[in-house]
């Protein structure tokens, strides 16, 4: 009898979901993905649509490898006077540089790219490799919902917690029941 | 004949710090803090570029348009536009054709980047000269550490959108010992968005009053766990500005009462906890980045670095920084090593300042670019003429050790007491 029983004992606690345990690199990750939204300049929008921009068309037909072109530049729109007669003074034409440099943006991760930093020996100190090194010390916990210290986690998202109130606000409210 | 001005022009993502060095014609004028940044203002329903966001009635709901991302510029549409407004008659008036620029750019500038700064100075401006350099590299040239300043220095800039700690030996950057943690104002001011917002009222889209709000109320704590777990002193209420009526926002004065037709923002631990991820973050902290740049330099210098920490940066304003940085710096540094943290009066126009001293200085004009050069060889002249990152890729194998200039022993000069708060604590 005894051997039987302790058999079923442990089959039950391998199916029931509370003892589920999160991978660390999936906790990273979704911090990660927090960290670059925090990033962001306006909450309600994509990237591409801004100021003076106008909606999304890309330029059927001229498609040159540059990507899309803008339409409108907002530079135009400023209203001011520039002493002496730069071309950003006067309205004269200003260079092919200048012009390409205003009609295309590309963003950050396409510039670091091209620069070819990536390429660069490992001894060359570069925007790459002057990151600070990662943690000696495990994160300090701090609850989601009120912020006083954060000792335990759901179990659905290992969203840390402080007491059962925080907890039953987080499940109403913001618990996505799983990590990413 | 006139002198030619110099304009200089501190080209932060967060803020431009703009102004004309004065010579012997012009008068002193006070620095001119730009937002960089275009904005939407949905109330007033116009648009306005840099150094016209002070004429913006409605705060609220603002869309802002920034040139910079993650610390660089992408976007040169918006930047000239901000710059165009800058150089014209409403802000600083100069004529660039005949000035001298003073002009700063990011830590590690990607090249393919500087070559788009030098085409606008010279092809689009039409500027006589130029120099262009990072922040850190002209606070020698400041009174921030005295003057002469010391032979070995680092510099803590921490700014809108990242923070570097930069060591520099007789007023070299040491490139290969600088560290960097993506953490800057621009975070800090999202995150306090996002926890007020869960917690009390709906701010995702008001950057303008969450970032005041943050340089009103948010402070560094010395001591985490005690303010964590004594939150009742700290509670500080914070009055939302009244659109209609265009008060600003502010906090509630002791014995004050709040009206019914005030909306209050109660700030609790995120005063504290929002600073806080300078401290501790995912990648290091501040206080372990310090430590690890200076362990990566010559051991017999380490001490010097020790005693001469600067510190500048608009994120360096929180009240707190300096004493909560010298308690995890005393933990750090090596037991027989002084802790000195220098603190400018104003940590935002402190690389202003020393701008504008380096444009007095004779050999100024020597580190300058000028017109003529640049239309001859194109930015390989910028290149040879601005140290940078790039001068210390090896093609020959050259190490840590034999690269900075000899160091000498700095008690042998007599030194200048310097401006700035010092503190000191000997280990035993």
């Amino acid at each position: 009898m005894p051997p039987k029983r302790t058999r079923e004992h442990l089959s039950r606690q391998v199916n029931d979901a509370t003892s589920l345990v999160h991978a660390p690199e999936l906790l990273e990750k979704r911090t990660q993905i927090h960290l670059d939204q925090l990033e962001k300049s306006n909450y309600n929008e994509s990237a591409s649509l801004a100021v003076g921009e106008d909606d999304d068309e890309p330029a059927v037909g001229k498609y040159n490898g540059k990507g899309r072109a803008r339409q409108t530049l907002i530079s135009d729109k400023i209203n001011v006077k520039l002493a002496g007669n730069s071309p950003a003074a006067t309205k004269k034409k200003s260079t092919m540089n200048i012009r390409s440099a205003l009609l295309y943006r590309k963003n950050l991760a396409t510039l670091i790219e091209e620069s070819g930093i990536a390429s660069l020996p490992p001894s060359a100190p570069s925007y790459l490799t002057a990151v600070a090194s990662p943690p000696k010390y495990p994160p300090r916990l701090i609850c989601s919902v009120c912020g006083y210290w954060g000792e335990y986690k759901c179990r659905k998202c290992a969203m840390p917690y402080c007491d059962l109130n925080c907890e039953g606000i987080h499940i109403e409210t913001r618990c996505e029941r799983r990590v990413l | 004949m006139p002198k030619t001005n110099v304009v200089v022009l501190d080209n932060g993502a967060g803020t431009i710090k703009a102004g004309i060095v004065p010579n012997d014609s012009t008068e002193e004028q006070s620095v001119k803090l730009v937002p960089n940044a275009i904005v939407r203002s949905k109330g007033d329903k116009a648009t306005y570029f840099g150094h016209q966001i002070a004429n913006c009635k409605d705060y609220s709901s603002l869309h802002y348009r920034l040139p910079f991302e993650k610390g660089f510029i992408v976007d040169w549409d918006a930047q000239k536009a901000i710059w165009d407004g800058i150089f014209s008659q409403e802000a600083l008036g100069v004529d660039s054709t005949e000035s001298s620029l003073i002009l700063t750019e990011p830590y590690f500038n990607l090249p393919n980047i500087q070559e788009i700064y030098d085409q606008f100075v010279f092809e689009e401006y039409e500027f006589s000269s130029y120099h262009r350099c990072t922040p850190a590299s002209l606070i020698p040239h400041g009174k921030l550490l005295g003057s002469p300043p010391p032979e070995c220095m680092l510099v803590v800039d921490s700014g809108f959108s990242f923070t570097h700690v930069i060591p520099l030996i007789n007023g070299n950057i040491v490139w290969s010992s600088i560290r960097r943690l993506d953490v800057g104002g621009k975070l800090l001011t999202n995150h306090l968005k996002e926890l007020v917002s869960f917690r009390q009222w709906n701010m995702m889209e008001e950057t303008y009053i969450m970032n005041h709000v943050k340089e009103t109320c948010c402070y560094v704590s010395t001591d985490f766990k005690k303010d964590l777990e004594s939150t009742r002193p700290i509670v500080q209420k914070y009055i939302l500005p009244d659109m209609s009526t265009s008060r600003k926002g502010r906090l509630l004065r002791p014995r004050e009462t709040i009206m019914d037709s005030e909306q209050v923002l109660l700030m609790k631990n995120e005063r504290f906890s929002v600073p806080e991820i300078i401290f501790r973050l995912n990648q290091s902290g501040l206080p372990s980045a310090i430590a690890e740049s200076i362990a990566s330099l010559l051991e017999d210098i380490q001490p010097m670095f020790w005693e001469n920490i600067s510190l500048i940066g608009g994120n360096t304003k929180f009240p707190g920084f300096r004493e909560r940085l010298f308690a995890e710096l005393r933990f750090l540094a090596p037991m027989d090593c002084e802790v000195g943290i220098y603190e400018s009066d104003d940590p935002v126009t402190e690389a202003y300042s020393s701008a504008k001293e380096f444009a007095t200085k004779p050999e100024f004009h020597g580190h300058c670019l000028t017109r003529a050069e640049y239309l001859e060889c194109g930015s390989s002249g910028a290149r040879r003429k601005f140290r940078d990152w790039k001068t210390k890729i090896p093609s020959k194998e050259t190490t840590m050790k034999d690269d900075g200039p000899q160091v000498q022993n700095a008690s042998q000069r007599p030194r200048v007491r310097p401006r700035g708060v010092l503190l000191e604590g000997r280990g035993r």
